[in-house]
C-alpha cells in the first residue's frame, strides 16, 4: 500500500476519499487553490499544497502543478476523484511518466472509452447491445426507410447538424417515414443549411440505469450492481439509487455480465462504471451508452447497499492488489438512495423553471445524522461558494433495508439539513422525493423536467415573514450599557398612551418576490394586508422557534436567513423609500434589469442610447455551465449600462436600464 | 470578613421593601377596581376617539392625496418600535362644539435615530390643522417640554396658519401664535435644534414654522409655505398664481431657500428629518446616576383595587408608592412626624426620585417634612415625583395661630425654588393650596398628569357651595331676611354642579392644565419615560463660589 495519496480534487470528493486513506493509514495530501484555502477538504486533510488561483485551469486543471505537489509532499500516488483530470489519458500518463501510480484505469482505457464512437463499436465487438441505428452519413430517403424498418418504430429521425433536440421528429407510424423524412429534412435545411438525417431507435420514457464495475490488475473483474439514475435535470443526475426497482433478477444479472464484458473489453483496471440506457416498458432491451473510467459521483449507493468501501478498492488494486472477492461474494442488502446538494437558486418565470448557479458564504450548516444516513460533505460553516466550481455542494445518501425506508429516512435527512448563506435545491429534492412517480419508482429521465414547476414552491408562507419580522424586532432591543441601565424610549415596544401599542413595520424582501411589509407589536404579527396572527418568538442562538398562532415552527436563522424542514429563504430588508427614489414610477422601476444570478458578464450587445425592442438580447450572463441572456422587457432606450464584457457581477446588481419608449398614446 | 454573608447587589441601598396591606379578596377592593376599570374604559374611548382626528371622510381626503395621516407620520418618523410619549392626547375635549379632537395638534416625545426629541405635527384632517386657542396652548406647551428638558423640536407641519373666527384668543397675547416662533428663536439661541418638515399648507404666520427651523424639509407638489395665499394675493395685487407656484417645493428649495431638503413624498421626507437628527450634536450626559430598572415587587396591577376612586375616602399612600417604584424599595424620610405627608427616596425605571405624597390633610408639621425633603433633593440633585391627592392644608384657630400660613409658605417656595426636575401625578383631589405646595401647574413641573378619577379646583364643590351660602346667609341675615332652606339648596346645588363639572379630570386636561389624563395601571411607563426625557436637560449646579445656604433643619 501507498505511504502517501495526493488528492487532485476538491469538495466534499476530496473529503471523502481523505476520510479512506486516514481510515486505511494512508497518509494524505489535499491540494487547494486560493478560492479554497479554508476548505473543509484542506482542513481534513495530513498535508495540504497550495497550487495556484481560484481559476481551475490554473490550478485543478494543471497538471504540472499537481505533479509538483506531489513530488513535494512525496506521494506515491494520485486519486483523481471524479471531474476536473479523473478522464483526462494525458494526466494519467503525466502521472506514470512522473513514476506516480494514478489511482484508475490505464491511460489506454480513458482515451477508448472518451471515444463514444469507438467505444461504442468495441463493446460491440465483444456483444453488449447498443442503440440501434443506422450506420454512414448522407443517406437516402430509400435507405433511411430501409433502416428504419430493419431498428424496428418507433425511430427517432435526428439532423446530422445541430443539436439540443431542434429537428428531431418522432416516428411511431411506420408508413408515416417519407412524409415525416421529408418534413424532417425541410426543417434541418431550414435551420442548419444541411438536411443530412440519421435514424436512431426510439426509447420510450427512457431509463439511465449503470452498473458499477470493479477489476484488478490480475485479469479479475466483478460487478457490484447497478445504480438506477433516471431522476435527471437537463441531463444532470439528480438522484440516484441502488438497486434499481425496474431490474428483475435476471435483467441485473444480463446487464451486470454486459458491463464486465464492456470492462474486459478495454483492458479496463479499478472502479467504473457502464452506463445503459433503458426502454421503462422493457427493460430486456437495454442499450449500452457509455463507460465512465473514474469513480462517479453517486458510488455511495452501491457502497451502501454492497458494504465495500469503493475508494479502499481503487487504492488496494491501484497498489497491485488482487480483489478479494468474487462476484459469488457480492450480495445486495437494502436499498440506497443519494440526493445531490447543490448551489442554485429555483427561479419561477411562467410556467418555466430555472436553477440558476448560486453563491454566498455558509453562515450556519447542519448535515443530517441517524440511523442509515451518510453524509458526502464539502461543506463547514465559514465555507464559500462561488460560481468558479461544480455546484454541487454535499450529498445526502439514506440506507434501509427496504426502498420505501430508504426513501422515508432519505426525506427526514433532508428536512434536517440546513445549509444558510447559499440558496440550495435542498427543499426542491425533498418535494421530488414526495412526488408518487417517484415513490413508486415509475422513473424516468424526463419526470424532473415535466413536473419541476409543482416541486418548487413559489409561495412564501406567512410564518417565515413573522420569523424574520420578529428576529429584526428582537434586533431592535437595546444591549444593556455599562451602568446595566436601559434607557427605556430604547425599548422597541411601540408604547403610546392607552394601551394599543404602534404596529413596528419590518420590510421584507425575499429575491423574487415582491416587498412585504410585516407588522410587529406586543404578541401580533400582521404579515402584509392580512389578519394580526398571535406570535412570539424565542431565539436561542442560532435557533428560533416561532409561536404562529397556536403552532410552534422551528427554524434556524443567520444573518437574513430562515430554515425550515429543508426549506431556505434569505429575507432581505428592504427599503421603500429607496426603492420610491430609485425606481421612481414603477414604469421605470421595471426597466431595470439585474443579474439572475452571480456570475460573469460574456456579452454585451448594446451601448447607452441603443433604441431596442421587447425580447431583444441585450447581454449574457455566464456562471457555470449556463448562460443565460438579458433580454429588453419592453421597447425602449437603453439608458444606463455600467458593465463591459469580462465584468463579475453579484446577484441582483443593476446591469442595465431600459427606459420605455413613450407610449403613442396614453392608457386610460 | 464575612464576603459570604454579603447582602446582593440590589439589596447593599438598604431601603426596605414596601409590602401590600390591603385584602384583595375585601368587598371594598373589588369596588374600587371596578369603578377604576369603568373610568379607564371611558379614557380609552376617549383616546381611541381623538386619534381618529377629523373623523373619516377627513382621513379619506387626506390620503387620497398620497399624504401620510399625521400619526403614521410620526410613526414613521420615530425609530421602530419607539415609545411616543404624548402629550395631552385630549385637549380640546369637549370644546369647540367638539370640531377639534386633540386640538388638531399631536405632540409628544419620542426617539428619533436613537435620540429623544419633541414632536409637534399638524393634523390636517381637523380644519385643515388651524389653530384653536388651545391647539396654541398645546403647541406652546410642547416646545416649553422642549426648552425645559433641552429636547431637540420636530415639525410636522400640515396647518393653514390661525382659526380665523377666533383670531382674538389665537393671534394677539403674549402666550398667542407669535410665541411658536419666539420659541423657535430662543430655543435655537440656547442650542435646542428647531427641524421643520413641511408636508402640507404653511400660511401666513405658520409660514415661520419652517422659516424660524435651523434646517428645514418640504415635500414636492405637496408643501407649500407663503405668507399670503393665491386667493389672498389676487385680492392684494390681482396676480394670479398656483399655490405650488407661489410657495411649492421646488420654488422653496431651488429659488427661495426657505428649505433645504427637497423631498419626493411623506415618506421620503421623514427619513430626511431622520438624518438630520442623526447629525445633531450628542445630547450630554445622564445628570444623575442611574442603576438597572427593576419591576414593582408588589404587582402594579393591583393599583385599581387598593385606591378608592373618592379622594374622600382615606388610604395609604405607600399602596400606590409600592406599585410605582423599583423592587418597591422605598427608603422613607421622617416616617413618624408629620404623618400626613409620605416623603423618602426610591428608583422608577432606574432613576432615582425622592417621593413627595400626601396621606391625609397638610398640618404644619407635614409642610415642614415637605420643605426639608425637597431641600434634600435639591442638594442632592435627584429629581422629586409629588404624588398629588389633597384637600387642603389644615384650618382653624389653633393652625392660623401655629403659624400654618407661613409653614405651608416654606413648602411652597421650597418646591417653587428648586432646581431639580419635578413631576407631579394628580392621583385623588387636588384643592387649594394643597395644589401649590404639591407642585401644581403653576408651580412649573417638568410634567404633570392626572389619573380618570381625580379632581381639581379651587376647593371641594360642597365645601364652595356651603362657603358661598353661608356669606349670603350672613348677608341676608344682616339684612333680616330670610332664607328658607329649601331656597339654599337651590343656591348650591347649580355651585355644586359647576365644580363637579370643572373639577373633572377632563375639563382640565382638555384646558391643558395638565399634560394628559392617564390609566393608573400606565403610570409607571409614563414616569420611567418622563424621567428619562428630564435626564436630557442637566441639573444646574450650585455654584461654589455663591453657595448659598445649606439645608435648613425645619
Amino acid at each position: 500500500m501507498f505511504e502517501t495519496v495526493l488528492v487532485a480534487n476538491r469538495g466534499e470528493i476530496a473529503v471523502r476519499v481523505i476520510r479512506t486513506l486516514r481510515r486505511i493509514g494512508v497518509r494524505s495530501v489535499a491540494v487547494y487553490s486560493d478560492a479554497d484555502a479554508g476548505a473543509l477538504h484542506v482542513a481534513e486533510a495530513d498535508t495540504a499544497v497550495r497550487i495556484g488561483p481560484a481559476p481551475a485551469v490554473e490550478s485543478y486543471l494543471s497538471i504540472q502543478r499537481l505533479l509538483d505537489a506531489a513530488a513535494r509532499t512525496g506521494a506515491q500516488a494520485v486519486h483523481p476523484g471524479y471531474g476536473f483530470l479523473a478522464e483526462n489519458p494525458a494526466f494519467a500518463r503525466a502521472c506514470q511518466e512522473a513514476g506516480l501510480v494514478f489511482i484508475g484505469p490505464p491511460a489506454s482505457a480513458i482515451e477508448l472509452m472518451g471515444d463514444k464512437i469507438r467505444a461504442k463499436e468495441t463493446v460491440r465487438a465483444a456483444g453488449v447491445p447498443v442503440v440501434p441505428g443506422s450506420s454512414g452519413s448522407g443517406l437516402t430517403d430509400a435507405q433511411l426507410i430501409d433502416a428504419a424498418r430493419q431498428i424496428g418504430t418507433p425511430v427517432l429521425l435526428k439532423p446530422s447538424a445541430g443539436g439540443g433536440g431542434k429537428g428531431m421528429r418522432l416516428v411511431r407510424d411506420e408508413a408515416l417515414l417519407a412524409d415525416e423524412i421529408a418534413a424532417a429534412r425541410r426543417e434541418a435545411r431550414g435551420s442548419f443549411g444541411d438536411d443530412t438525417l440519421l435514424v436512431e431507435r426510439w426509447i420510450d420514457r427512457p431509463r439511465h440505469i449503470e452498473i458499477q464495475v470493479l477489476a484488478d490488475a490480475h485479469g479479475h473483474v466483478v460487478h457490484l450492481g447497478e445504480r438506477e439514475c433516471s431522476l435527471q435535470r437537463r441531463h444532470q443526475k439528480v438522484i440516484e439509487e441502488a438497486p434499481s426497482v425496474l431490474l428483475d433478477q435476471a435483467t441485473r444479472v444480463a446487464m451486470g455480465e454486459a458491463a464486465v464484458q464492456a470492462a474486459r473489453s478495454c483492458g479496463y483496471v479499478g472502479a467504473g462504471t457502464v452506463e445503459f440506457i433503458v426502454p421503462g416498458a422493457d427493460p430486456a432491451a437495454y442499450c449500452f451508452m457509455e463507460m465512465n473510467t473514474r469513480l462517479q459521483v453517486e458510488h455511495p449507493v452501491t457502497e451502501l447497499v454492497t458494504g465495500l468501501d469503493l475508494v479502499e478498492w481503487q487504492l488496494r488494486v491501484a497498489a497491485g492488489e488482487e480483489l478479494a472477492f468474487g462476484q459469488q461474494d457480492i450480495t445486495l442488502t437494502g436499498h440506497a438512495i443519494e440526493a445531490r446538494i447543490c448551489a442554485e437558486s429555483a427561479r419561477l418565470t411562467g410556467e418555466r423553471l430555472d436553477f440558476l448557479p448560486s453563491s454566498g458564504t455558509v453562515l450556519e450548516l447542519d448535515e443530517p445524522r441517524g440511523e442509515g444516513v451518510r453524509v458526502d460533505s464539502g461543506l463547514r460553516t465559514g465555507s464559500e461558494v462561488g460560481t468558479a466550481y461544480d455546484p454541487m455542494l454535499s450529498k445526502i445518501i439514506a440506507h434501509g433495508p427496504d426502498r420505501a425506508t430508504a426513501l422515508r429516512r432519505l426525506r427526514a435527512a433532508l428536512a434536517g439539513t440546513v445549509v444558510l448563506g447559499v440558496d440550495t435545491n435542498t427543499a426542491f429534492l425533498r418535494r421530488l422525493l414526495a412526488h408518487p412517480a417517484v415513490v413508486s419508482g415509475d422513473l424516468d429521465t424526463g419526470l424532473i423536467d415535466h413536473e419541476a414547476v409543482r416541486l418548487v414552491d413559489s409561495g412564501i408562507p406567512d410564518e417565515v415573514y413573522a420569523a424574520a419580522a420578529l428576529l429584526r424586532h428582537s434586533a431592535l432591543r437595546p444591549r444593556p450599557a455599562a451602568s446595566k441601565w436601559t434607557d427605556p424610549f430604547s425599548v422597541p415596544s411601540g408604547w403610546r398612551l392607552g394601551g394599543e401599542p404602534a404596529w413596528t413595520v419590518h420590510h421584507l424582501r425575499v429575491p423574487g418576490h415582491e416587498p412585504v411589509a410585516v407588522r410587529v407589536r406586543d404578541g401580533e404579527v400582521r404579515v402584509g394586508a392580512a389578519e394580526p396572527v398571535p406570535a412570539a418568538l424565542d431565539v436561542d442562538g442560532p435557533r428560533a422557534q416561532l409561536r404562529w398562532d397556536g403552532v410552534t415552527h422551528m427554524f434556524r436563522h443567520a444573518d437574513g436567513w430562515l430554515a425550515r424542514d429543508g426549506d431556505s429563504w434569505l429575507l432581505k430588508d428592504h427599503d421603500p423609500v429607496e426603492a420610491a427614489l430609485s425606481g421612481g414610477a414603477a414604469a421605470a422601476h421595471a426597466g431595470t434589469l439585474t443579474a439572475p444570478m452571480p456570475g460573469t458578464v460574456t456579452v454585451v450587445k448594446v451601448a447607452p442610447g441603443d433604441t431596442v425592442t421587447t425580447g431583444q438580447s441585450l447581454l449574457v450572463v455566464e456562471a457555470m455551465k449556463m448562460e443565460h441572456v438579458i433580454a429588453a422587457p419592453h421597447d425602449g432606450t437603453v439608458t444606463e449600462i455600467d458593465i463591459t464584457p469580462g465584468s463579475t457581477v453579484a446577484m441582483d446588481q443593476v446591469l442595465a436600464v431600459v427606459t420605455p419608449a413613450a407610449p403613442a398614446e396614453e392608457e386610460s | 470578613m464575612q464576603d459570604t454573608a454579603r447582602p446582593p447587589a440590589a439589596a447593599k441601598t438598604g431601603a426596605p421593601v414596601l409590602h401590600s396591606a390591603v385584602d384583595p379578596a375585601s368587598e371594598a377592593y373589588a369596588a374600587n377596581a371596578a369603578a377604576h376599570a369603568e373610568l379607564c374604559a371611558q379614557l380609552r374611548e376617549k383616546l381611541a376617539a381623538a386619534r381618529l382626528g377629523g373623523g373619516e371622510k377627513a382621513r379619506a381626503r387626506h390620503t387620497s392625496r398620497g399624504k401620510l395621516l399625521p400619526r403614521d407620520r410620526v410613526d414613521g418618523l420615530l425609530d421602530p418600535g419607539s415609545p411616543f410619549l404624548e402629550l395631552s392626547p385630549l385637549a380640546a375635549d369637549g370644546m369647540y362644539e367638539g370640531q377639534a379632537p386633540a386640538a388638531g395638534l399631536i405632540t409628544g416625545i419620542g426617539r428619533v435615530a436613537g435620540r429623544e426629541v419633541v414632536v409637534v405635527a399638524n393634523d390636517a384632517t381637523v380644519k385643515g390643522g388651524t389653530y384653536y386657542p388651545v391647539t396654541v396652548k398645546k403647541h406652546l406647551r410642547a416646545q416649553e417640554v422642549a426648552l425645559d428638558n433641552r429636547l431637540p423640536c420636530v415639525y410636522l407641519v400640515d396647518s393653514g396658519g390661525a382659526f380665523l373666527p377666533r383670531q382674538d384668543e389665537v393671534f394677539p397675547d403674549r402666550e398667542h401664535f407669535g410665541r411658536i416662533f419666539y420659541n423657535q428663536a430662543t430655543m435655537s439661541a440656547r442650542g435646542i435644534p428647531q427641524i421643520a418638515s413641511v408636508m402640507g399648507s404653511c400660511t401666513a404666520g405658520g409660514a415661520y414654522v419652517p422659516a424660524m427651523s435651523d434646517e428645514a424639509v418640504i415635500v414636492r407638489e405637496q408643501g407649500t409655505i407663503f405668507l399670503g395665499g393665491p386667493p389672498l394675493v389676487k385680492a392684494a395685487t390681482g396676480e394670479v398664481v398656483t399655490a405650488e407656484e407661489l410657495g411649492g417645493g421646488e420654488v422653496h428649495s431651488r429659488v427661495s431657500g426657505v428649505t433645504d431638503h427637497l423631498a419626493e413624498d411623506d415618506a421620503h421626507a421623514l427619513r430626511i428629518v431622520r438624518t438630520i437628527v442623526s447629525t445633531l450634536p450628542e445630547r450630554g450626559a445622564l445628570p444623575w446616576p442611574v442603576a438597572p430598572a427593576e419591576e414593582p415587587a408588589v404587582d402594579p396591577a393591583g393599583l385599581y383595587g387598593a385606591v378608592p376612586v373618592d379622594s374622600r375616602t382615606p388610604y395609604d399612600v405607600r399602596e400606590v408608592i409600592a406599585r410605582l417604584v423599583d423592587g418597591s424599595r422605598f427608603a422613607e424620610f421622617k416616617v413618624e412626624y408629620g404623618t400626613t405627608l409620605v416623603t423618602g427616596f426610591a428608583r422608577l425605571h432606574g432613576h432615582p426620585v425622592g417621593i413627595v405624597a400626601n396621606n391625609g390633610i397638610l398640618f404644619a408639621e407635614s409642610a415642614l417634612k415637605g420643605a426639608h425633603f425637597i431641600e434634600l433633593c435639591d442638594q442632592r440633585g435627584i429629581p422629586l415625583l409629588f404624588l398629588q391627592n389633597i384637600s387642603g392644608f389644615m384650618v382653624g384657630r389653633q393652625y392660623e395661630a401655629g403659624g400654618i400660613a407661613k409653614h405651608g409658605a416654606k413648602m411652597v417656595t421650597a418646591v417653587a425654588c428648586t432646581r431639580v426636575p419635578k413631576l407631579t401625578v394628580v392621583i385623588g383631589g387636588s384643592y387649594g393650596a394643597g395644589n401649590y405646595s404639591m407642585c401644581g401647574r403653576a408651580y412649573s413641573p417638568r410634567f404633570l398628569w392626572m389619573w380618570p378619577n381625580a379632581k381639581i379646583s379651587v376647593m371641594g364643590g360642597e365645601q364652595a357651595a356651603s362657603v358661598l351660602a353661608t356669606v349670603k346667609r350672613d348677608q341676608m341675615e344682616a339684612a333680616g331676611q330670610e332664607w328658607p332652606v329649601e331656597e339654599e339648596e337651590r343656591f348650591k346645588d347649580p355651585i355644586r354642579r359647576q365644580y363637579e363639572t370643572q373639577g373633572n379630570a377632563y375639563y382640565a386636561t382638555a384646558r391643558l392644565w395638565d399634560d394628559g389624563v392617564i390609566d393608573p395601571l400606565e403610570t409607571r411607563t409614563v414616569l420611567g419615560l418622563a424621567l428619562t426625557a428630564c435626564a436630557n436637560a442637566p441639573v444646574p449646579a450650585k455654584d461654589p463660589s455663591a453657595p448659598g445656604y445649606g439645608v435648613f433643619r425645619m
